[in-house]
């Protein structure tokens, strides 16, 4: 079976080549659509890879916040059992399970606290210390955000090493507020690091809970995930627990959205032409089984059936679609060549400094998936093509076709 | 010796006006080798259609290897034209970007066998033919005359029970026609195939074991 269609491919492959000129001209209207929507994708390929590049540049991607999820309008809370699964979940490297609470100062300056043990805190921020220590199990003492330490110095006079009251406003059963009162150390400050650390304040989870009130959840768990190509696996595997995923992973997400339906809507546009090759192959193919009638008369009269007929015919539109997609990826290619040299100083002009990390880059990118896709929409559509003068070729009557001459 | 073809009553009309065949009743026995003859429009070729089963009778019956033919069975009609009828017809019958012996392959491929068993076979047949040094030429570079030895060695090439010839020599010179018909004769003898050749050849009915006329779409004695 295999080696008779093997056979038809041959015989097939000698009716295309009789008309080289046709053969090539026929690929190439397929072959210019081909290469459209190849370097229109690969355009849009190319801005995605920059814009996540640029969003991996200036965020850590590996870290992911894990917060209470919501199931059916009941709260999936993170108890210690979730935060094992979390611990053990593949390529999470190191996580921190902190409760959180927010304090004041006896001068009303806004202190958002995160408790949790500095081991782990270390594993998953790797924090740098700009003067001090980290804090110890079981004490009150309190490692300062960069920015905030220097709001507490400026306007409360709270140096490293100070102790220092804070105010934490609870509700009481009859729901009034109730102050409760408690006393820190700052017993370091963190270096700047650009991220929500930098006006927080890190403290032992149990000197939280003390002073905040007891509770056996976790407010969340932050994820230190191996690299960045993982962090999806591991989202995943967090919404799997029934437990939310947040971090600059979703701004990823985002824009990948936004390109899907960028890139849909523009190869949506340049795949006219492809209709338009799509027509020049049912012409090519239904001129060719006109002037082939008497052949394929004779062809049938010893012995093809009408599916070997169809069969035959579509053969020479799989091999205009393997030519069509062949020229067209190497066009698209090019075309993406040109859009990169030509298109670079164009968006760069009209986006200006912020996307300067575009001027380094190519703004195409050819994936081998863009290549195959490119392939598989000139075969497709050759096949669809063929299909009519196929079916044509097939229902002549052979007495008629032979008669002609 | 029995009949390899039979025909009972087969009747073909194109519409109310034309009746091509009238009332056609005939049989052709094993290996015999028949002539076709009659006038311009006497209904040669429809006959010669409905037997190789590329046409259907309007009414009547038709019996090949003792077998009636489905006329509405379009599986069981390319069954019989892979494997018991071989055709010749009257001028270009060859595939154009095909050589010679790819031509000769041509009905072995819908009938599928190896490809070396398909090139022995063409290749015999072409030796037979008496072209065994044009296997590799395309039709365009053979004569009218041995494009039909061509055909004739495609037409046997998968042991048909009958080939049926349309006015096989209709466009050759009178030499040349009596070369193929005499061709046609030997193999004939030596295969044991059954022929039904429609000729205009009054010189070459000696050749034939019979001659079956038509006029006006009936046989005639
Ligand atoms: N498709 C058709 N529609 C109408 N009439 C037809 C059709 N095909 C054949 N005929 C008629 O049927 C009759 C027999 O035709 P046929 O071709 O069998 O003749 P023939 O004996 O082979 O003639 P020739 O020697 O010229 O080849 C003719 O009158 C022809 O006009
Ligand atoms: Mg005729």
């Amino acid at each position: 079976m295999m080696a008779k269609w093997l056979e038809y491919a041959r015989i097939a492959g000698r009716q295309a080549l009789r008309k080289r000129a046709r053969l090539l001209l026929t690929a190439l209207g397929i072959a210019i659509g081909v290469a459209a929507v190849v370097g229109i994708v690969s355009l849009g390929e190319g801005i995605r890879c920059q814009s996540v590049a640029m969003i991996e540049e200036q965020s850590d991607l590996a870290l992911i916040e894990v917060t209470a999820g919501l199931h059916g309008g009941t709260i999936v809370p993170i108890t210690a059992s979730k935060t094992a699964s979390i611990a053990s979940l593949p390529h999470v490297q190191a996580s921190a399970p902190v409760v959180k609470a927010a304090f004041a100062t006896r001068q009303q300056t806004y202190l958002g606290v995160v408790g949790g043990r500095w081991d782990e805190m270390v594993a998953v921020f790797d924090p740098v210390l700009h003067q001090g220590r980290g804090y110890r199990a079981g004490s009150a003492d309190a490692v300062i955000g960069r920015d905030l330490a220097d709001q507490l110095l400026r306007y409360e006079g709270i140096r490293p090493g100070d102790t220092f009251g804070v105010l934490v406003r609870e509700y009481g059963e009859s729901g009034l507020p109730e102050d409760r009162e408690g006393d820190l150390a700052a017993v370091g400050i963190l270096q700047e690091r650009d991220d929500a650390l930098d006006t927080a304040v890190l403290m032992d989870a149990a000197t939280v809970t003390a002073l905040a009130g007891e509770r056996d959840t976790y407010d969340a768990v932050y994820v230190r995930v191996d690299s960045p190509e993982n962090v999806f696996s591991v989202v995943e595997g967090i919404e799997g627990l029934g437990l939310n995923a947040n971090g600059a992973f979703e701004e990823i997400e985002s824009v990948n959205n936004l390109m899907d339906v960028v890139i849909l809507v523009l190869s949506s546009f340049t795949g006219i032409s492809l209709v338009v090759g799509a027509l020049m192959i049912v012409n090519t193919m239904i001129i060719s089984v006109f002037e082939r009638m008497r052949e394929i008369g004779i062809t049938m009269a010893v012995g093809a059936s009408q599916s070997d007929v169809v069969g035959l015919i579509l053969l020479e539109c799989l091999y205009i679609g393997i030519i069509g997609g062949l020229i067209g990826d190497l066009m698209g290619i090019g075309f993406a060549a040109i859009i990169n040299t030509v298109g670079r100083s164009l968006i760069l002009d009209r986006l200006g400094a912020n996307f300067a990390g575009f001027a380094e880059a190519d703004i195409t990118l050819i994936t081998p998936q863009i290549l195959a896709a490119g392939m598989l929409i000139a075969v497709l559509l050759s096949l669809l093509a063929g299909i009519y003068p196929a079916l044509k070729a097939a229902r002549l009557n052979p007495v008629e076709a032979i008669r002609q001459m | 010796m029995t009949a390899i073809v039979a025909t009972e009553r087969l009747t073909k009309r194109y519409g109310t006006t034309v009746t091509a065949l009238d009332d056609v009743s005939i049989e052709i026995r094993r290996g015999e080798f028949a002539a076709i003859v009659g006038r311009s429009g006497s209904g040669k070729s429809t006959l010669m259609n409905i037997l190789g089963c590329l046409d259907a009778p309007t009414s009547g019956s038709v019996a090949i290897g003792g077998r009636q033919v489905d006329y509405t069975d379009r599986s069981a009609l390319v069954h019989l034209r892979r494997t018991a009828i071989g055709f010749v017809f009257q001028q270009f019958n060859l595939i154009p970007n095909l050589t010679a012996e790819e031509n000769v392959e041509y009905p072995l491929l819908f009938n599928y066998r190896e490809r070396g068993e398909r090139t022995e076979r063409a290749r015999a047949l072409l030796e037979r033919v008496g072209l065994p040094e044009r296997a590799s030429h395309y039709p365009a570079e053979l004569s009218g005359g041995e494009q039909q030895r061509v055909a004739i060695a495609r037409a046997l090439v998968h042991d048909p029970l009958i080939v049926l010839a349309d006015e096989p020599t209709g466009n050759l010179d009178s030499k040349t026609s009596t070369d193929i018909l005499e061709l046609l004769r030997e193999l004939n003898r030596d295969r044991q195939t059954t022929f039904v050749v429609v000729t205009h050849d009054r010189e070459c009915e000696s050749l034939f074991d019979r001659t079956i006329g038509m006029v006006d779409g009936r046989v005639v004695a």
